[in-house]
């Protein structure tokens, strides 16, 4: 009884769960001229491509698709550099002051993102950042760094003193050590906080609409706001499929790396 | 993993070059200007690790951080000169309703988003952990954590709106009565914003505590099943004590993302009808870049990054492990 019990609620949840994706997916597909203003349940034609070339239109979604892809590689490229440099000198540099470095860099995470947002606004226009394609990798990049070293750095101490002292006596200098040792060895943690970071880029909306404005500038899912803007006028089908397409790179990153991302979070200790 | 790399210092290497690595390092009684200097290219080398990083953080987040701070104790509209006014703002912000209601709808954002996500999280990973289920079920739950707040926003707002699929459903099994405007009411608006959040944000959560699952040792099962405990006692006696770390980071993780709540937000409703339905994070937006008033918005972040770093800072002091 008990067992049927779980089982029923699962199951219904599961299916609950499915719903929204299901109607997207459907919805997506429908031609947007035979669209009838409620939503249709069941495959009918095949206007994917069309609705696609509809949105492409009226939002330039392709260029939005190429920034984001622009601003989410490099960004999270540098952050991911530039926290694995930092994670280095922090751990295995003989630094001074190691925690007031940490908690420099770190802190960036704790703070909420609004509070960055106005003096960034205002001093990118007065130094013509604001809605330029460097302004938005620099700011996505900054952005990126304080979680990047979190990860890179909790992977980093897992590196034992020996292998370090060993490369010493062995006469490597700090470069050597840092590009032929540890970073082949902590690759991993690299590689999870870059995806990360590109998701989350990929992923951001608020600093799109805030640092940017103009089509060929501004990143995917401000794009993807404005045609939900033009909601009515556009007609459901065409803002679903930019939706649906807009959200397959993450996905698809996902699932590839699912497993990771979990064992990245784990907590230590 | 590193074999090749963790092994390059054999003896005989480092005995060949031990003349030239014995020279410069472990010499303590070096001193005068020569030392001097050493010191100071060691610290240089040092700075140019520590530095990207930090220049990017402290200029492009620190520095605004520490603007803002300063910005919400003046007054200013974007375009005549800034003026000092002390707390006015917070003043002002006090017996402001918009402001009150921001407040409370960031509470019920965080109970809400705190309580939905975590424990039907812990639910679904706890009963697809059991049995052998097919894997879709699981990939059911953990697929919409993929998609951005925007593009969930676009699709619950399909389903929400007057003419869409929630309605739609409630007429076709023809309970018309339940039908409504499910974004134009609060405090409905920001309950069924709290569910799409929820849809979205339950993945991370069921990953997570099936990590967590992992890691519960079979034999501490299998012994609290010999001494006749079962279901929910077996769960709430042994397994769950066990979960206590990842619980600590999925919870701390839910509070952080439930006070930054934005995409869904302003897809949805733009705190709108009105104000009624925004948080401390859509007030800042509108107050600064809608409505010119960056003092005030200033003050709205201050708000928002204390109550943030608080809870947090309270959270987790009260849940690590104390130390020494």
């Amino acid at each position: 009884m008990a067992r049927y019990l779980r089982n029923g609620f699962l199951i219904t949840f599961a299916i609950l769960w499915l719903i929204p994706t299901y109607l997207l997916v459907v919805n997506a597909m429908t031609p947007s001229s035979s669209y009838d203003g409620s939503p249709d349940w069941f495959p009918g034609g095949f206007g994917f491509f069309d609705n696609l070339s509809k949105a492409w239109e009226s939002a330039d979604l392709g260029l939005g698709i190429y920034n984001s892809l622009l601003y989410a590689t490099l960004s999270a490229g540098i952050a991911v550099f530039a926290a694995a440099f930092a994670s280095f000198a922090v751990i295995v540099m003989p630094t001074r002051r190691r925690g007031l470095w940490f908690w420099l860099i770190y802190s960036g995470t704790l703070l909420p993102l609004q509070i960055f947002l106005a003096p960034l606004f205002k001093a990118f226009v007065d130094v013509n950042l604001y809605d330029t394609q460097l302004g938005m990798v620099l700011i996505y990049a900054a952005l990126c760094v304080p979680f990047a070293f979190f990860v890179v750095r909790n992977y980093l101490t897992t590196v034992p003193d020996e292998i370090t002292e060993a490369a010493q006596l062995d006469g490597a200098g700090w470069s050597r050590l840092f590009w032929r040792i540890h970073l082949p060895l902590v690759k991993s943690s690299l590689l999870a906080a870059f995806v990360f970071q590109f998701t989350w880029v990929w992923n951001d909306l608020l600093f799109g609409i805030t640092l940017s404005t103009s089509p060929n500038i501004r990143p995917v899912m401000a794009a993807l706001a404005e045609l939900n803007g033009g909601y009515s006028s556009l007609g459901p089908p065409i803002v679903l499929a930019a939706a649906l397409l807009v959200s397959l790179p993450t996905v698809v990153l996902f699932l590839t790396f699912q497993r990771f991302f979990a064992s990245s979070l784990k907590p230590v200790g | 993993m590193g074999a090749g790399v963790t092994e390059p210092a054999p003896s005989t290497a480092v005995r060949t070059r031990a003349p030239g690595a014995e020279a410069t390092p472990p010499r303590p009684r070096a001193h005068g200007p020569r030392a001097r200097r050493d010191a100071l290219t060691a610290r240089a080398g040092i700075a140019m690790y520590i530095l990207p990083a930090l220049a990017l953080v402290g200029i492009l987040l620190l520095v605004p951080f520490g603007y803002t701070v300063y910005q919400s104790l003046t007054e200013y509209d974007g375009i005549s000169p800034a003026e000092f006014v002390g707390f006015d703002n917070y003043v002002t912000l006090l017996g402001a309703e918009r402001f009150h209601r921001s407040l409370i709808n960031t509470v019920i954002w965080t109970v809400g988003t705190l309580l939905l996500p975590v424990l039907l999280g812990l639910l679904i990973a706890v009963l697809t952990n059991a049995s052998g289920w097919p894997v879709w079920v699981r990939y059911a739950f953990v697929l919409p954590y993929a998609i951005s707040g925007t593009a969930t926003g676009v699709i619950w707002g399909f389903m929400l709106r007057s003419d869409g699929a929630v309605n739609q459903v409630l007429g076709a099994f023809g309970l018309d009565s339940l039908q409504q405007e499910w974004l134009l009411s609060w405090p409905m608006n920001t309950i069924v914003m709290i569910l799409a959040e929820t849809w979205r944000a339950v993945g991370i959560s069921i990953i997570l505590f099936l990590v967590g699952l992992q890691t519960v040792p079979r034999e501490t099962v299998e012994a609290g099943m010999l001494d006749g405990a079962s279901g929910f006692r077996l769960f709430r006696r042994i397994v769950f004590p066990q979960l206590r770390a990842v619980t600590v980071v999925v919870v701390g993780i839910s509070i952080a993302n439930s006070l930054r709540v934005f995409d869904v937000i302003w897809l949805l409703t733009q705190g709108g009808p009105g104000w009624l339905s925004e948080t401390l994070a859509v007030t800042m937006y509108r107050q600064t870049f809608v409505l010119s008033e960056y003092g005030l918005g200033s003050a709205v972040a201050v708000v928002l990054a204390v109550i943030v770093v608080s809870v947090s800072w309270i959270y987790l002091r009260q849940q690590m492990p104390k130390r020494g």
